[in-house]
């Protein structure tokens, strides 16, 4: 489904990712933790090509982002990938002159052209989902963190991507919140969402991941199913990892 | 040659098809065809020469225009009056917006190079006007600096003869240049000006309104009142020494000038010139020829102009005033109107090329932006309409201001929306891009309905200045609020206060509608979600 091969991302001089690889089949969550400042989020936004790469591919199902790929040339082929991998982002970016239901109608009117009617009947259904159904004409200004972050997986799901990306979903949030949240990415999850998740949120990765990714220093210091990496983990940085996660 | 062409078709793109292209030189004849020789003056400058009438402000009165009346029988054309800046007036007859300058424009070398000259109506001196128990007693005392060392401040007509004068006094007279001739007398009264150096029309006519003031000394530095044509209109020229000569001999001239207490002795010597037949290029050997000036008071006429004073109330007054400044404050609001919305549309796509155009695209954009607010917008406007038809392209004064300010406004409401388009937070784009949605849309449907909550506040700001900034258009020749406010007070000296109350009330009765309905679109967009 998504193939990441050697991928290298530099800032300049400054290398940020170095030769990653990371594959998600049809149905599996991937899941990446690692200390802060370790290029979690950034290897998340050079898959939907928010970024540019200076090394190795990216592939997304038929469609390839390599270091040549131009935004403004290739602005096809981006918006191609984009409505195939969702994103969910830690500051939720909601739309905030727009209602919640005028968030999610957007893009499917705008990009698919679909009817507003049936695509407020579908955003509807969404919200229900996420539970937020009873929000629908609220702005997101008058939403708590969470409720806007449920909002924002709705969101992302009314464009049907094949895989969603989710960037720290809950690192902005709460406890009690960020149960909420985790709960609606749980969900998906057991529905066979493709996802690649970045989280700190240990107990979750070892419970909806069908594999754990360790990012430091723009490097993949281990990964393999959650058992192994939070069972035995091999590497020092892992455990040293683990050990600070623990005491959180 | 290149540069030129290239001149022209920028000219023609922005002239948007408004465009009449120049004609060739017979402007008596075209005006026959037309049916109107196009008289420029400027009723700022006011009486004697062309003023609002005390009796009917919307009547223009003035020994010229009885001249002109006159002058219309003997060349067989209707003379119709266009209202110009009067220092423009050389321009306005260059750029084709006038035929004829007659407007107490003085016989001057410089003149006579670039214009066709005819041959004097009137023969003025500069009279010079002090206070009545001032210091200054005459020209004498005016060689050397006042006794503290200071020099002595004269106001002046802006491009006058009495500006050229005064220049022979670098050491003692400082000369400070108005629009009008009444400022400076005021100014005299007031004791900011020592002096004042006016035509004698001039100061005869209004030394009734200022009855602190004196005539000093002798006029002096003689000179000539001649009309101005176009640079190889001879057959104009020809037909108006001759509609002068016959206006002077069956006594039409003296009658007007009487009229304005404006006969006196001097006048003899229209009579020299019209009688030795000099008609083109007299002066030269005829002011050599001329006697020294001679005192010589002005003779007023029963039926004269100067005895007219108002017998008018109060309040039909103020009434009067306030409809003729309101019909002018429609002019205000339609220059607004019409350019502020062409300078918001302009202002936003330049807005949008620089923050998100193809990078080719920036760098004349940003000169476009520092071109426009580096410049004063008067210069951009004379630019349009004073140059642009030396290179075919006659663009009308109403047109040329909706286009000067249009421009000129979109280079600040550029700068605004960058501003306001650079607040949105990037995660914005990020997220409706990550939803599959092209640059352009995410611009148009995330980015700016954003950014315009933002903008509002300084929008409204710009829009409230630019109602002020229309005054400016009067150097196109449009009387707009403030230049009807210039020649009401000009013309009405004694009026100033109920005439700048109106002027202001009449602004802010423009401006503070907008600051209201501003608040509201404001009120409501706080409703959604600004975050």
């Amino acid at each position: 489904m998504i193939a990441v091969e050697q991928l290298t991302k530099r800032h300049g001089a400054l290398t940020i990712l170095d030769q990653l690889s990371l594959t998600v089949q049809r149905g599996e969550v991937a899941a990446i933790i690692g200390p802060s400042g370790g290029g979690k989020s950034t290897f998340l936004r050079c898959i939907n090509g928010l970024e540019r790469i200076q090394g190795g591919r990216v592939t997304v199902g038929d469609l390839q982002l390599v270091p040549e790929t131009d935004p403004r040339r290739d602005a096809a082929l981006l918006q191609a990938v984009r409505k195939t991998v969702g994103f969910v982002f830690q500051q939720f970016n909601l739309f905030p002159h727009l209602d919640v239901l005028a968030n999610l109608v957007e893009a499917p009117v705008q990009v698919n052209g679909e009817d507003r009617g049936s695509a407020e009947a579908r955003g509807m259904q969404l919200l229900e989902r996420v539970g937020m159904a009873h929000k629908a004409r609220a702005y997101p200004k008058d939403l708590s963190g969470g409720q806007q972050q449920r909002v924002a997986i709705a969101r992302t799901l009314t464009m049907r991507p094949d895989c969603i990306l989710f960037d720290e979903p809950t690192s902005a949030l709460d406890p009690v919140m960020a149960g909420e949240v985790l709960k609606v990415i749980t969900d998906l999850a057991r529905g066979h969402q493709t996802m690649i998740v970045v989280t700190h949120s240990m107990s979750f990765a070892r419970e909806v991941s069908d594999h754990v990714h360790v990012f430091a220093g723009g490097k993949d210091v281990e990964h393999g199913p959650p058992a192994q990496i939070f069972g035995d983990p091999q590497h020092e940085i892992t455990r040293a990892f683990l050990k600070d996660a623990g005491r959180d | 040659m290149h540069a030129l062409l290239l001149a022209r078709w920028i000219a023609l793109a922005i002239a948007l098809g408004l465009c009449s292209v120049a004609h060739a030189r017979d402007t008596l004849a075209d005006a026959k065809v037309r049916g109107a020789l196009i008289w420029g003056a400027d009723q700022e400058g006011g009486a004697p020469f062309i003023y609002p009438s005390e009796q009917d402000q919307e009547t223009l009165v003035g020994f010229e225009v009885e001249m002109a009346e006159a002058l219309s029988k003997h060349l067989g054309v209707p003379i119709t009056f266009q209202q110009s800046q009067w220092d423009a007036l050389p321009s306005m007859l260059e750029a084709d917006k006038v035929d004829i300058v007659l407007n107490g424009y003085e016989w001057m070398p410089d003149r006579v190079a670039a214009m066709e000259t005819s041959i004097p109506y009137y023969v003025y001196a500069l009279q010079l006007m002090v206070l009545q128990d001032g210091p200054i007693t005459g020209w004498a005392q005016l060689r050397a600096p006042k006794a503290d060392g200071e020099k002595w401040r004269f106001g002046v007509l802006s491009g006058s003869a009495a500006e050229e004068y005064l220049a022979d006094f670098p050491d003692s007279v400082d000369i400070i240049p108005y629009d009008g001739g009444t400022d400076a007398m005021r100014e005299v009264e007031t004791g900011k000006l020592d002096a004042t150096l006016q035509d004698t029309p001039i100061a005869n006519f209004y030394a009734k309104d200022f009855p602190k003031l004196r005539l000093a000394d002798a006029p002096v530095a003689e000179g000539f009142y001649v009309v101005y044509a176009r640079k190889g209109d001879r057959a104009l020229i020809d037909g108006i020494n001759a509609g002068i000569a016959a206006m002077y001999r069956d006594g039409t001239l003296e009658r007007i000038y009487r009229r304005y207490a404006m006969w006196d002795a001097q006048q003899a010597k229209l009579a020299d010139i019209i009688d030795a037949g000099k008609y083109y290029n007299f002066a030269p050997a005829l002011a050599d020829a001329l006697p020294a000036p001679t005192d010589a008071a002005p003779a007023a006429d029963d039926g004269a102009m100067l005895a007219e004073t108002s017998d008018k109330s109060a309040g039909a007054k103020i009434a009067e005033y306030g409809a003729l400044l309101a019909a002018s404050a429609g002019m205000t609001v339609a220059l607004s109107a019409l350019s502020f919305p062409l300078a918001v549309a302009l202002g936003m796509l330049v807005a949008l090329g620089r923050l998100y155009g193809p990078g080719w695209l920036r760098l004349p954009l940003t000169g476009y932006v520092e071109f426009l607010r580096g410049t004063p917008l008067m210069l951009q406007l004379y630019f349009i309409f004073y140059f642009l038809p030396e290179v075919g392209i006659a663009i009308p004064a109403f047109p040329t201001a909706i286009i000067g300010l249009a421009i000129n406004y979109s280079a600040y409401e550029s700068e605004i929306y960058r501003a306001g388009l650079q607040a949105i937070p990037p995660g914005q784009l990020e997220a409706a891009l990550s939803l599959g949605m092209s640059r352009p849309q995410a611009i148009r449907r995330i980015v700016v309905p954003q950014a315009f909550r933002i903008v509002i506040p300084p929008m409204v700001n710009d829009f409230i200045a630019m109602f002020k900034d229309t005054s400016v258009c009067s150097v196109v020749t449009l009387v707009e609020l403030t230049k009807r406010f210039s020649v009401l007070s000009r013309n009405n000296v004694s009026d100033l206060v109920t005439l700048m109350v109106l002027t202001g009330l009449l602004y802010l009765a423009m401006s503070y509608p907008m600051s209201l309905l501003a608040r509201r679109i404001e009120r409501t967009l706080g409703h959604e979600g600004t975050p």
